[in-house]
């Protein structure tokens, strides 16, 4: 359990798209289009860094019965800055973004690593947790984006793939396409990870 | 004591004016370049519409915001208005250029909205925006009849559509209220 596994856990093991299952709202709402996905994991990693860093930081001075609370302006302290930011410096990111940089507040996600790891960890630790969990969601995100938007749209990232004839599955970018996509992904995945009986059955 | 009431409240006191502190600060470091970039967008967008214009004035004594395109002579090629409304999940904003001679739409520009990514999201797409331009005043603006309609968003093509159609005589007729071309 030493450092990089803080790290590598997030990508994989421990994923929090495939492997927990948490944060599903953004990860069935924005994943209609690769690049949204991209932006989403990022932005979402951003501010699970900054808030695993104040978590771990004052972790001592937060009372529990108020520690929820308390994380959450925290969380939403970032979630505003970095949506000012963009705003202000990368405004063709914003605009693509805009609509979902409020939802990262309730991503659960970045509440359950303050509320399960940075509370109880050093700051070094939480920042590897916080960037695991970060690139875990945003590769997941995108893998999502990807299929979606090639089923869906019949492009990758805005680029066309089959040209003027191929026939949309509309359906893929519609709410519908993403509980299919997500429900066939975990399918495959635990298919193929070999130890899902013990995982499942102790938890 | 840590359990304290008090303690709780001070906490979440000091928790959230650190919070408004650093929110005030950024707010106001990055203010400056927001309302830049906003008033570029208006410039740009209000240029877009009314094709031709290089420079644009201001109907201050309009009730809604409300434009004048001129080209380098100094005669006015078009009126450009902003119009807001209801659309699938949220406020469609518009900039809209009308030929007042012609009696024709010069050109739309979706300004913000907050319709679904990937289907209503696609009323910003230039092919459905540029249909518009060109189309006389007094059209009906029916979507799958005269104006084409985005796959799985029939209800923010119908919106846009409307908010063109109610807000069109209003602007003609403030153009005449306020003094036409003058």
């Amino acid at each position: 359990m030493g450092a990089t596994y803080e790290f590598y856990k997030g990508l994989w093991k421990e994923n929090p798209v495939f492997r927990m299952v948490m944060g599903m709202c953004p990860t069935l709402a924005v994943t209609n289009a690769a690049i949204n996905g991209v932006a989403m994991g990022l932005a979402t990693a951003f501010v699970l860094v900054c808030s695993n860093i104040v978590v771990a930081l004052i972790k001592t001075l937060i009372p529990s019965k108020v520690r929820i609370p308390a994380y959450v302006i925290i969380i939403a302290t970032f979630v505003t800055i970095a949506d000012l930011i963009l705003a202000a410096y990368f405004p063709d990111i914003q605009k693509v973004l805009g609509l979902f940089i409020p939802l990262i507040v309730v991503n659960c996600v970045i509440l359950a690593r303050a509320e399960a790891f940075a509370s109880k960890s050093n700051v070094r630790l939480s920042i590897l947790d916080a960037l695991g969990m970060g690139i875990g969601f945003t590769w997941a995100l995108t893998l999502l984006g990807i299929i979606r938007e090639i089923l869906g749209m019949g492009s990758i990232f805005g680029i066309s793939l089959f040209g003027e004839g191929y026939i949309s599955w509309i359906i893929f970018i519609l709410p519908p396409g993403a509980f299919l996509t997500l429900g066939l992904l975990i399918a495959f995945f635990n298919a193929f990870s070999k130890n899902k009986a013990e995982d499942s059955c102790c938890h | 004591m840590k359990n304290s009431t008090a303690y709780l409240i001070i906490v979440m006191v000091v928790i959230s004016l650190a919070s408004g502190l650093v929110l005030a600060l950024t707010y106001n470091f990055t203010i400056p370049s927001i309302n830049e970039i906003a008033a570029r967008e208006q410039e740009q967008a209000i240029l877009a519409v009314i094709p031709g214009a290089t420079k644009y004035e201001t109907y201050e004594s309009a009730p809604f915001p409300m434009y004048k395109g001129i080209d380098d002579s100094g005669s006015i090629k078009g009126v450009a208005y902003v119009i807001e409304g209801g659309g699938f999940q949220g406020i469609i904003k518009i900039m809209v250029g009308i030929d007042m001679q012609n009696q024709a739409l010069t050109g739309i520009k979706i300004l913000s909205h907050s319709e679904t990514p990937g289907l209503g999201a696609r009323i910003t797409e230039d092919w459905f925006q540029s249909q518009f331009a060109g189309k006389s005043i007094n059209d009906a603006f029916v979507a799958r009849q005269d104006v084409e309609a985005i796959t799985g968003a029939t209800i923010s093509t119908k919106a846009v559509s409307r908010l063109l159609k109610e807000s069109i005589p209003n602007v003609v007729e403030q153009y005449k209220t306020l003094g036409g071309g003058k």
